[in-house]
């Protein structure tokens, strides 16, 4: 596209009239000085290398050109280097900036562990996802008990705002799936955390993963006499979710058909949209309405695919934690609200 | 009406030559200092916001998705230059069928000309060995439509330096769907077997009647059943199917169900031999994927959602994605280095 305006112009004409007003041609010179060099194929290039080697005292020409390219090549390199400099300074200055900005949403919404506090922060809200998905990362490599420790307190913390908040489905999605082998100690602690929010009558948790038995647990009774907070949700169900629940599990739904197919109990022209959506909403889960990441940039690092199909992402930029006031911005930002700050 | 004034005096000011041949001189400066460092092999756009760029500018809509055309050429412009091989463009999807009739016979009549315009400038595209290639939906285009896609396809097949993938009527559910079917189809294809000299009925009997008079139990031991693919009624012979899964005497004989994998499924999407997405960038601040290359984009791309909308984006919003880009992949081979884990992304000279 020529960046110069009079082609621009010309072009527009050009194009106004479906491309009526100039030939291919005429085009072609139009675009001329734009061009890049043409990439030296592998014959051109040796029949100059020949060429050198049959006319020696061609060469005086051949070294300008080189030390222009030198230069160039130089000039880039500099230029390079000057922009990653200065980018690396800038991205200091991002993440800092993010950081402070970060810590003070962080003081300003504190949750204190009171459900009344987080209900209220979400009280304008004009709509809240009815699937809440989250990705969450592992940290030392599984080594030792620490990641996992943490791992397991991210995600009670956050199953306990979403019964606050009024969220009756959180998928978790952790890579390694390290957390589908510590199911009843996950459960355990999720529901120590409901109990230190809510007190005594805490909702009641179904916690899962694919293919595997899922464990329940009933609601708090209410202790009589004490107005206890009342939490959002009745019910609160968590799936844990790990890299073999995306793309392998449309692999394996794949297996299946072609089993099928082989033994002819199906066509391959029967398999529709549809039916792998059917399938695979069944065997997994549906689509989350939010996803919300807690790394610094947005990769979905083997999410499973087919569901993210119209899920809103949401991370914050530069961010390294799991924290209530991420989780609050996902909330505004999906009901499209503006965050005012003190409450 | 002084910032009226203003506009005017900048946009005389940027259409001077002096001035037009120096931004000419800096971008092609930019490209070439960004190609010092790692390039995105494969880059993907959802190119949103020509219809709300239309809009706040009082155009038709028509023309602000022609705008959008424009600032897809600058930014495959700075693409390649900047030593990128395949970009992947969201330029229709089959939800947008819904959309006003005008509006999609527009944007079809607008992709059958500027596509027709493009094979006539076939010299060009080979001499930077250039294709072009549409994926998607082909039974929802019309015929006309699809004679100019399938020329600009026919004319650039043999090129292989740049690939520009147009995804036109276009879902990733469609894709994966398709790419699931094909691997049933390819799957259900017997394989044909050779004749060999051997009968194998004779060899099966012979070892029947031998496990007969030894062993009478091991006739009916328990086989592994990686070999469902054979019909489990002749479960005499399922013992020596175990060691010849080419056996042939029940009919066809199908390749093992269990032998596909993520890489099979990947061979059968549309973007099969490209290499794995770096980059995916959606502008207009609408942070979804809006079913575009789901099972590409899920594994280490990364995306980038920018606020600005389509037919204003250009090389100075490109540039400091590509900068953070390259910032962070150095940032990982570092930490490769340090593990040995990573491997570190293929520099481009």
């Amino acid at each position: 596209m020529p960046a110069a305006s009079r082609e621009t112009d010309i072009y527009r004409r050009d194009a106004k009239l479906d491309h009526t007003l100039l030939t291919p041609a005429e085009r072609e010179k139009l675009i001329e000085p734009y061009l890049p060099e043409p990439p030296l194929k592998p014959s051109s290039r040796r029949r100059k290398n020949g060429k050198l080697a049959g006319i020696p005292t061609d060469g005086r020409g051949h070294s300008r050109l080189g030390v222009r390219k030198f230069l160039k090549h130089h000039l880039h390199l500099l230029v390079y280097t000057i922009i990653h400099a200065v980018f690396s300074i800038y991205i200091r200055f991002r993440q800092a900036y993010h950081g402070v900005k970060d810590r003070i949403l962080a003081i300003l919404y504190y949750h204190h562990r009171t459900p009344e506090l987080i209900q209220k922060d979400v009280k304008g809200l004009s709509r809240l996802p009815k699937h809440l998905s989250i990705i969450l990362t592992l940290q030392d490599g599984g080594r030792g008990g620490a990641g996992l420790e943490a791992l397991v307190d991210e995600v009670a913390e956050i199953a306990a705002w979403c019964a606050c908040t009024g969220i009756p489905m959180l998928s978790v999605y952790e890579k390694t799936g390290i957390l589908k082998g510590y199911i009843p100690a996950t459960h355990r602690a999720i529901s120590r955390k409901l109990s230190s929010y809510f007190g005594p009558e805490h909702p009641a948790v179904l916690l899962r993963a694919p293919h595997m038995p899922s464990i329940e647990s009933a609601a708090g009774t209410p202790v009589n006499g004490t107005p206890a907070p009342s939490p959002a949700v009745k019910n609160l169900n968590i799936l844990l979710l790990s890299a073999e629940d995306g793309r392998d599990s449309l692999v394996d739904l794949t297996k299946t058909l072609a089993e099928m197919s082989q033994r002819s109990k199906l066509s391959s022209k029967d398999i529709s949209a549809d039916l792998v959506d059917a399938e695979i909403s069944e065997s997994v889960m549906g689509e989350p309405d939010l996803l919300v990441l807690f790394g610094p940039t947005v990769e979905l690092s083997g999410y499973p695919p087919w569901q993210v199909r119209l899920t809103e992402i949401f991370h914050v930029q530069d961010n390294q934690d799991v924290g209530y006031q991420v989780f609050l911005r996902a909330l505004y930002n999906y009901a499209n609200a503006q965050m005012r700050f003190g409450r | 009406m002084s910032s009226m004034h203003l506009s005017q005096l900048r946009k005389w000011m940027l259409a001077s030559p002096p001035v037009e041949w120096g931004i000419h001189r800096l971008r092609e400066l930019l490209i070439g200092a960004l190609r010092q460092g790692p390039i995105p092999q494969h880059v993907a756009f959802v190119m949103d916001g020509n219809r709300r760029f239309a809009r706040s500018h009082k155009i038709e809509t028509v023309e602000g998705h022609n705008l959008g055309f424009e600032a897809l050429a600058r930014i495959l412009e700075v693409c390649y230059k900047s030593g990128v091989k395949v970009v992947t463009v969201y330029a229709f999807s089959i939800e947008n069928f819904k959309r006003s009739k005008y509006e999609v016979d527009a944007l079809m009549e607008m992709a059958k000309i500027k596509l027709s315009q493009l094979s006539q400038h076939g010299e060009l595209l080979d001499r930077y060995g250039a294709s072009v290639r549409v994926l998607g939906q082909r039974d929802l285009v019309k015929p006309d439509v699809l004679k100019a896609i399938d020329k600009a396809v026919e004319l650039t097949r043999n090129n292989g330096d740049c690939i520009l993938n147009i995804c036109f009527p276009y879902t990733s559910r469609d894709e994966i769907t398709m790419a699931i079917a094909g691997t049933v189809e390819d799957y259900s294809k017997p394989i044909s077997t050779q004749a060999r000299p051997f009968s194998q009925t004779r060899i099966t009997q012979k070892i029947q009647s031998r496990n007969l008079s030894t062993s009478p139990l091991r006739s009916n031991s328990p086989t592994p059943s990686s070999t469902s693919d054979v019909d489990d009624s002749v479960s005499s012979t399922t013992t020596l199917h175990a060691e010849s899964p080419m056996g042939g005497q029940e009919g066809a004989i199908y390749p093992d169900p269990e032998t596909i994998t993520a890489d099979t499924i990947e061979q059968h999407l549309l973007t099969a031999g490209d290499p794995p997405l770096d980059l995916l960038i959606r502008t207009s601040g609408v942070k979804r994927l809006s079913d575009f290359l789901l099972w590409q984009c899920h594994e280490n791309t990364e995306v980038v959602f920018l606020d600005c909308l389509w037919p204003e984006f250009d090389l100075w919003q490109f540039l400091p994605v590509l900068v953070e880009w390259q910032w962070r992949q150095k940032h990982i081979e570092e930490k490769g280095l340090g593990s040995g884990l990573k491997k570190p992304k293929t520099k481009i000279r």
